[in-house]
This record gives C-alpha cells, structure tokens and sequence, in this order.
C-alpha cells in the first residue's frame, strides 16, 4: 500500500518537474528569438520548414481525403434521411476548418515530428552531444530548440489549411457521387455559412498546437536519459502527452471560442 | 590551473566521487587512470563545470567554478577544449562544418579564417581529405580525432581526452600520441583519461589513479611504473585480485556497494 502511493507521489513529482522544465524551456525559447534573425539560424530553420513540409505532406494529404469521406459519409446519411443533404457543405466546412482540420493535422504531425525531435535531442543527449554544445558555449536552446520551434509553428498552420482544403475536397466528391448535392451547391452552402471566426479558431488553434508538439518534443529529448531504451522512451512520451495536451487545449480553445 | 578540493559527487544513490583532491599545474600533462566506472569522465566533467560537485570545491584557471554565472562559466569553457569518448560529434554537418561550430557560433570568426583554422586542425589529426563527409560515414576513430580537432580549433589553454586512443589502431594511437606531445610542448595544460598504458607512459608528466573516488596513487611516470603500492601494480600487471578488486572478489564491500545498498 505504501508502496504504491509512493510510486504516485513520485510520478506526480516527476510530472510536475516535467511541465515546469517544458514551460522554462518555451519561455527560453521565446527570449531567444532575436537570435532567429541571423543567417544561419534562418538557414536551419528554413531546412527543418522544408523538411517538415516533405515529411508530412503524404500522409496529411491522405488522413485529410478521407476524413472529408468520412464526415460527408455520415453527415449526409443522416441528412438525407430528413432530405437535408444540401446543407452537407456547411456541416463539413465548419467542422473541417474549426475542429478536424487542426485537431488532425496536430495528430499527425506529433506523431511524424514530435516524436521526431523527441528522438533527434534524445539521441543528442545520450551521445553527449548536447553537452558538448554547452562546453562550446553553443546554448541548444538557440542552436535547436528555436530553429525546431519556429519551423513547426510555421509548418502546422499551413498544413492544417492544407489539410482542410483537402479534406473539404474529399467530401464534395462523395457529395456529389453518393448524394447528388453538386459542387456548386456544397461550396456555395459551405462558404455562406463559414465566418470569418472559424477560420481564426481554427489557425489559433493550430498555432498551439505548433508551439505544443515542439515544446513537448523538445522537452522529452532534453530530459532522455540511459542510451538507446532512453530515447524510444522520450519519443512514446513526447507523442502521448501531446496528444493529451490537444485533446484538452482543443477543447478549451473551442469552449473559449464559442462563449 | 586546475583544482578539485575534497569534491564529493553522488550518483544515483553512490558517492561517485568521495573528497577527491587534485591539483593540475601550468604546462602538466596529467594521465587520469582508474577501472572502468570510477568516475573518471565525471571527474572531467567536473573541470568543464557539467556537473558541479556536491561539496567541495573546483577551480580552474583561477576561477572557481562553483557558484560562477554562466558568463564565467562560458569564459572559462572557451579556453577548455574537451574531447568526448565517442567524439560527440553532430551527425547532421560535415566533419569540417563540425570543427568549424565553435569558431562560427560562440567566436563569430570572418568564413576566411574560420576555413583556414579548420584546414590545419583536419590536417592535425591527419583527415584533411575527409572534411566533407559526414560523421555517419566515418570509422570510430576517425570520429575520435575529428572530435579532437574540433577541441584544438580555438586554441584552448585546457584540453581535456577522454580516452583519446581506445578504440584506435596503433598507428592512429601512435598520430595522437604525438599530436598530445606536441600540444605538451607548446605549453598546454592537458587530463587525459586512458586505459592505454602505452600512451599514459609516452604522455604523461605525472599519473594519478582514481579509485574508490579519490586519487590512491599519483606519482611522475617514472615512479608511477616503480610503485610499491600494490593497486598501482595490480593496476599495471591486470591481476584479477588485488585491493583494486576489492568487494568483488574478496567479499568485502567496497564503498560504493555499501552506499548502494543503504
Ligand atoms: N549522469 C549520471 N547519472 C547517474 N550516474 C552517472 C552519471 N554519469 C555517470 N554516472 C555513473 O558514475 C559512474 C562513473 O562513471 P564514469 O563515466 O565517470 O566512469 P569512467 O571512470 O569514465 O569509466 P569508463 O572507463 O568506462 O569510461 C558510473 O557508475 C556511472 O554509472
Ligand atoms: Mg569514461
């Protein structure tokens, strides 16, 4: 029994010392920001854009047909049977660009770059290569984090817009084929009812969930210890618990928006 | 120049380090032995302030390391060049991109001199021909010396090998050894941690052996080899038994099993 609330109390502790390191770490990072504007930092940072890019662009593309399917699938079925499926663009365009799309689109990428940098910085750590930065007086803050950072604020927001297009494109197709609603009507009902809001909701959201799945990533990687098991565990943790931290971000960014 | 007063360094619940007194001069060429797991690597990394010890105190280049500011510390770091076990090297940039790091990123070096400073430190260490490949495509002891190149390429006052020739063949042994000797002669401080006696009596000033988390024996070489003291001889002879054994095969504990079981 004893043993047990110990073993609480010490996850607990280790929690908290976890989030306490991460939040250190983003308010580093945003001091650091000056540093961006020299031509290496920029160079780094314009890389890492390009290779995130390359990296999730296939399976964004893909996930995001097919949840546009999906939505369009359920949404007109149910629709139909009231013989409203006219109003199948709204339901998928509002849903796409506030909910799906960035919700989505931060699964994916913290699934395909969280874990990632988590692994990237962990391998560093063990390796003593972060150490050596230190010894150089390079900060890896500067040198990684922040190249890291700005590369998937960046990159989020635009493949979240990627994705909602692509998923709202999917989902006019099975409009069209299953239900007969064609593509002027689904994007004219689409774009009446789409505000302005939505669109704000939904890139504030993904710009979170940038600054999260880089935070966390880099979090995990700078705190892997014990070789090669060390890092697969940073890179299980970084992706967990920032799917935890979307889940609820996106539900209190959406509860913010809506009241 | 370099000063560890009666540091005391726990680990994961054992006393790593116990009052371990070290006294570096100007000039010296100190060779650091111990069995594995002593705490060597810890002791260096004491010198460059990446651990900071528990009690006791660290002072290098007159300057005490415990408490200092991360100015300090950065000041003292850019006169300390340090050579990683495995080279440490990021896997990402070219050998050359590599050594190049600290003269770009902390010494704001113009790309004219920074070139040039790389070229001779490659060519130091004999792999001006390999500048633009990259770590991954190197052997373990190319990586090695590229690591050390990339240590010497400020001009340290302090350079500090971690096992500079484990895992080298005897010639490249032989390229550092020499390169050791050379720094010696230009007046650099150096700690090199080492299982190759070879290279420890072709280097060394002065030897010391750490064991139990102090230094049991320190002597020049001379005298080191013609120790009476039966660790340095166990040490040097690779006895299995003997009082560096000691827990493991006579039954008594050594402190550090004590420590761990309480
Ligand atoms: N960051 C750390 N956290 C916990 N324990 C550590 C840490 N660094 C080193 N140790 C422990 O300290 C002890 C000494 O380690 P150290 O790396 O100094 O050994 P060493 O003398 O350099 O050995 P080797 O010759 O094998 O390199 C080891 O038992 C190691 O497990
Ligand atoms: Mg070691």
């Amino acid at each position: 029994m004893t043993g047990w609330i110990e073993a609480l109390g010490h996850f607990l502790g280790r929690c908290a010392e976890t989030t306490g390191y991460g939040l250190v770490l983003l308010c580093r990072t945003i001091l650091n920001l000056p540093h961006l504007f020299t031509r290496r930092r920029m160079r780094d940072c314009l890389d890492l854009i390009f290779s995130y890019t390359l990296g999730s662009f296939t399976v964004t593309a893909v996930v995001a047909l097919f949840t546009g399917m999906i939505l369009a699938l359920n949404g007109g079925d149910s629709l139909a049977s009231l013989g409203q499926e006219n109003l199948i663009g709204r339901i998928v365009a509002i849903s796409m660009i506030r909910e799906m799309g960035p919700f989505m689109t931060a699964l994916i990428l913290t699934a395909s770059l969280g874990s990632g940098i988590a692994a990237e910085i962990g391998t560093m750590k063990v390796s003593e290569e972060i150490d050596a930065l230190e010894i150089m007086s390079i900060s890896p803050v500067k040198f990684l984090v922040l190249p890291r950072m700005i590369a998937l604020t960046l990159v989020t927001p635009v493949m979240t817009i990627f994705a909602a297009f692509i998923g709202i494109l999917g989902a006019s197709i099975v409009a069209a084929n299953n239900f007969g609603v064609t593509w002027i009507a689904f994007s004219n009902d689409a774009l009446e009812n789409l505000q302005l809001g939505d669109v704000h909701i939904g890139l504030i959201k993904s710009v979170v969930f940038g600054v999260t799945i880089a935070t966390v990533g880099a979090t995990q990687g700078l705190l892997t210890r014990g070789g090669a098991t060390g890092v697969g565990e940073a890179a299980r943790r970084a992706v967990v618990i920032t799917f935890l931290l979307v889940i609820i971000l996106g539900y209190y960014l959406s509860w913010w928006y809506l009241s | 120049m370099i000063q560890l007063e009666n540091v005391t360094k726990v680990l994961s619940g054992r006393a790593i380090l116990s009052e371990l007194n070290l006294s570096i001069e100007e000039g010296e060429t100190l060779v650091l032995l111990g069995r594995s797991g002593t705490g060597k690597s810890v002791t260096l990394r004491h010198i460059v302030g990446l651990m900071q010890p528990d009690s006791g105190r660290v002072e290098v280049l007159g300057q005490s390391l415990t408490g200092a500011s991360m100015e300090q510390l950065s000041t003292i770091r850019s006169q300390i060049g340090y050579l990683f076990q495995d080279g440490a090297l990021l896997n990402w940039l070219t050998i050359a991109e590599n050594v190049a790091l600290p003269l770009l990123e902390s010494h704001k070096l113009p790309a004219a001199e920074v070139n040039n400073r790389v070229s001779n430190a490659l060519r130091e260490v004999e792999l001006d021909h390999h500048g633009e490949k990259l770590p991954g495509e190197i052997s373990g002891g190319m990586r090695k010396r590229a690591g050390l190149a990339r240590a010497l390429v400020c001009d340290p006052k302090i350079v500090l090998h971690d096992e500079p020739t484990s895992g080298l063949d005897p010639i490249s042994s032989s390229i550092i050894n020499r390169l050791v000797n050379r720094l010696k002669s230009t007046g650099i401080t150096q700690v090199l941690v080492t299982h190759d006696m070879k290279s420890a009596f072709e280097v060394a000033d002065r030897i010391a052996l750490l064991h139990e988390g102090r230094v049991q024996a320190l002597d020049n070489v001379a005298n080191f080899r013609d120790s009476n003291d039966p660790a340095v001889q166990q040490f040097l002879e690779g006895h299995i038994s003997g009082p560096l054994s000691r827990g493991v095969l006579d039954g008594t504990p050594n402190e550090d099993d004590r420590n761990e079981v309480s």
